[in-house]
């Protein structure tokens, strides 16, 4: 933000009170990427973001992360495929999707066209599907990162295999770093012991960044006929239900890795994007409250900009901006492993 | 044209067997709306209920009627609607009128809805009963049977006035498990040249399941050329299906199932279709929520009752 912009005209500029002067930053840059503001759209939860295009200013993101795209097309899993829970939704998508070479061809050029970064989540049954569906994406144009899900709960052999293992992870991050033309993001699951551990594993392979995190395994019974509510049986939990989970996960990380991280889980507000931010995320991602709240996310936008300028901080200054208590009672650093 | 709108409840009328007519003042999105499309309705405030609700869209009207006996009946909140002019088609409607049953945490919640509440309103959504389309089908065929199971109803009243008003004999087969489930039959029966009814217990109309009645209205109507229409629980759709191939008829279903979000992008409401398209899916919301009957998969029940 250069100094003139924050002038005002002449007549009328002294009477004004300091907060009205301040206009903070909002863009941030994370994995060498430069977003304009803090807030994106998750992948799986934005479709590939022309379903909103004429609910919301689409160039007003941040970014868009869209569905997970497969080097094959996937047909996703039978119907009940989501249930709501209390304060969340459970779902078993099965990431049904085009397949990258549909992506490109039909999906992306509407992308390239806005202002806003768009990243392509990648994901597979191997670590070769994972470097195959890279490569074609490698081809197509406009796709500012890839964020790799190796953290899917609901694919048979899926990415959770990666997810749970840091040996696993480390290589197929690798992998796909070796062939990546573009930053590359690892989306971790949170059905983990330590999630740390997978976190380094990331970094080790070569991640530029992190996504945290993917849904958290759940389910739902109906009691009068004793099934359950969705038809893969086990579904990832979404929505505010797991943002303390996930808040306390972000700042785990933020002192285990040097790498950025993006905070995902739960965020249907302002300040539900602030928690994530002091903890130690540099962006965050908005899924759930998109399917209820369309305007969800920009309205983020606005508030995380009201409450820089209350404060006088550029949204920079907030990333990993925790106050911790002098003598914290037991340091959440040391809780997974104790 | 969808749009996200924060609308005005002038009435939440209750029914029999826990039933209930809202009516929400959305002119837009009434004067957009077209026979067959459905709405996504946001409860505001602490509610628990965290995604929207599809709603079929029963009727559109102008704002006098059901809302002038709301404004009469509540002292207060009516104060902010005036109507509003009419657009440039000279279509006046201003109410969008939802017809739902109480089956779960939200429809408990909406309910609860009283004249001058706000309520979010995402529509209207979906292919509904594609004007182009199914008139010209239906103007091929003799006549349109409509087979409604319960609350399936809600899908059928706007495209049976708009088949009326192009001058097409219609007919309606509508079944419940009580006659408390048969709602609206009044409003149909300007635009119908026979009613149908079936309860499962037999307190109205025929005893037992309404397909009974539709398959002996097919053996004897042989040879007539015939459009279906059907909306309604998977048993009875998948039975209806089964009927109409068997006798060579065309059938149009309006599918359900749960949803979270209306918009396409979440997946969550896709049934099993034949071909290609979206994978070997496509999506309620988005595709549907009209389907020829002979593209969707029936193999087993599959879509949630709540």
């Amino acid at each position: 933000m250069t100094s003139n912009q924050k002038k005002t005209p002449a007549t009328g500029a002294e009477t004004q009170s300091p907060e009205e002067e301040f206009i903070p930053r909002l863009d941030v840059t994370v994995a060498g990427i430069h977003f304009q503001n803090p807030v994106l759209t998750a992948s799986g939860t934005f479709g590939y973001g022309q379903e909103f295009a004429h609910l919301i200013d689409l160039n007003q993101l941040g970014g868009i992360v869209v569905k997970g795209i497969s080097a094959e097309p996937m047909p996703g899993n039978p119907s009940p495929r989501i249930y709501e829970t209390e304060s969340g939704m459970l779902n078993a998508i099965g990431l049904q999707n085009v397949g990258a070479r549909k992506f490109l061809e039909e999906k992306l050029p509407f992308l390239r066209a806005l202002r806003t970064r768009c990243l392509v989540n990648v994901f597979g049954y191997s670590t070769e599907d994972y470097v195959r569906c890279i490569e074609i994406l490698n081809e197509g144009e406009g796709i500012d990162a890839y964020e790799l899900n190796i953290s899917c709960p609901n694919t048979r052999c899926g990415g959770m295999v990666y997810g749970n293992d840091p040996r696993l992870t480390e290589e197929v991050v690798s992998a796909s770093k070796r062939v990546a033309r573009r930053p590359l993001l690892v989306k971790l699951s949170p059905n983990v012991t330590d999630i740390t551990l997978l976190a380094r594993a990331a970094e080790n392979g070569g991640a530029d960044g992190l996504t945290l995190v993917n849904t958290f395994v759940g389910m739902a019974i109906d009691v009068e006929t004793r099934a359950p509510r969705v038809s893969n049986v086990t579904a990832g939990l979404s929505g505010p239900a797991i943002k303390p989970v996930a808040v306390r996960m972000v700042y785990q990380t933020y002192r285990a890795v040097q790498i950025p991280i993006i905070g995902i889980g739960g965020i249907a507000k302002a300040e539900d994007a602030l928690e994530y931010v002091i903890a130690g995320a540099r962006a965050v991602q908005v899924g759930t409250a998109n399917f209820y709240d369309p305007g969800a996310s920009l309205r983020i936008v606005e508030g995380i900009r009201d409450y820089c300028r209350r404060h006088r901080v550029h949204f920079a200054d907030l990333i990993g901006a925790l106050r911790l208590p002098d003598h914290p009672a037991a340091p959440a650093t040391e809780y997974a492993s104790t | 044209m969808v749009t996200d709108e924060i609308v005005i409840v002038t009435e939440n009328r209750p029914l029999t067997g826990g039933h209930f007519l809202l009516s929400l003042h959305a002119p837009r999105q009434a004067r957009s709306t077209r026979p067959g499309q459905f709405a996504m309705v946001r409860l505001l405030g602490d509610s628990s209920a965290l995604l929207r609700r599809p709603m079929s869209i029963y009727d559109v009207r102008p704002l006098h009627g059901a809302a002038e006996r709301a404004t009469r009946s509540s002292a207060d909140g009516m104060t902010g609607i005036k109507p509003g002019a009419a657009s440039g088609n000279g279509d006046r409607s201003e109410l969008i009128q939802l017809l739902y049953k109480v089956v779960g945490r939200g429809t408990q919640l909406m309910s609860e809805l009283r004249p001058g509440d706000e309520v979010g309103l995402l529509a209207p959504l979906g292919h509904g009963f594609f004007e182009e389309e199914y008139l010209e089908q239906a103007k091929q065929a003799g006549e349109i049977w409509h087979v409604a199971g319960g609350i399936g109803i809600a899908a059928l009243l706007l495209p049976a006035k708009s088949l009326a008003k192009a001058g097409i004999r219609q007919r309606l087969f509508f079944g419940g498990r009580t006659k408390e489930d048969l709602v609206g039959v009044e409003d149909f029966e300007p635009f119908m040249g026979e009613i149908m009814l079936a309860s499962e217990d037999g307190s109205r109309g025929y005893r037992g399941y309404v397909t009974r009645p539709l398959e002996k209205a097919l053996d004897s109507g042989y040879g007539k050329k015939l459009l279906l229409m059907a909306c309604g629980p998977w048993a009875m759709l998948q039975a209806t299906v089964e009927l109409a191939k068997l006798h060579g008829q065309p059938c149009l279903v309006s599918m359900e199932n749960r949803m979270g979000c209306g918009l396409g992008v979440c997946l969550g409401c896709s049934i099993r279709v034949k071909g290609e398209g979206h994978g070997s899916y496509e999506r309620v919301c988005t595709e549907g929520p009209v389907f020829w009957a002979d593209h969707v998969i029936w193999e087993k029940e599959s879509i949630p009752k709540v």
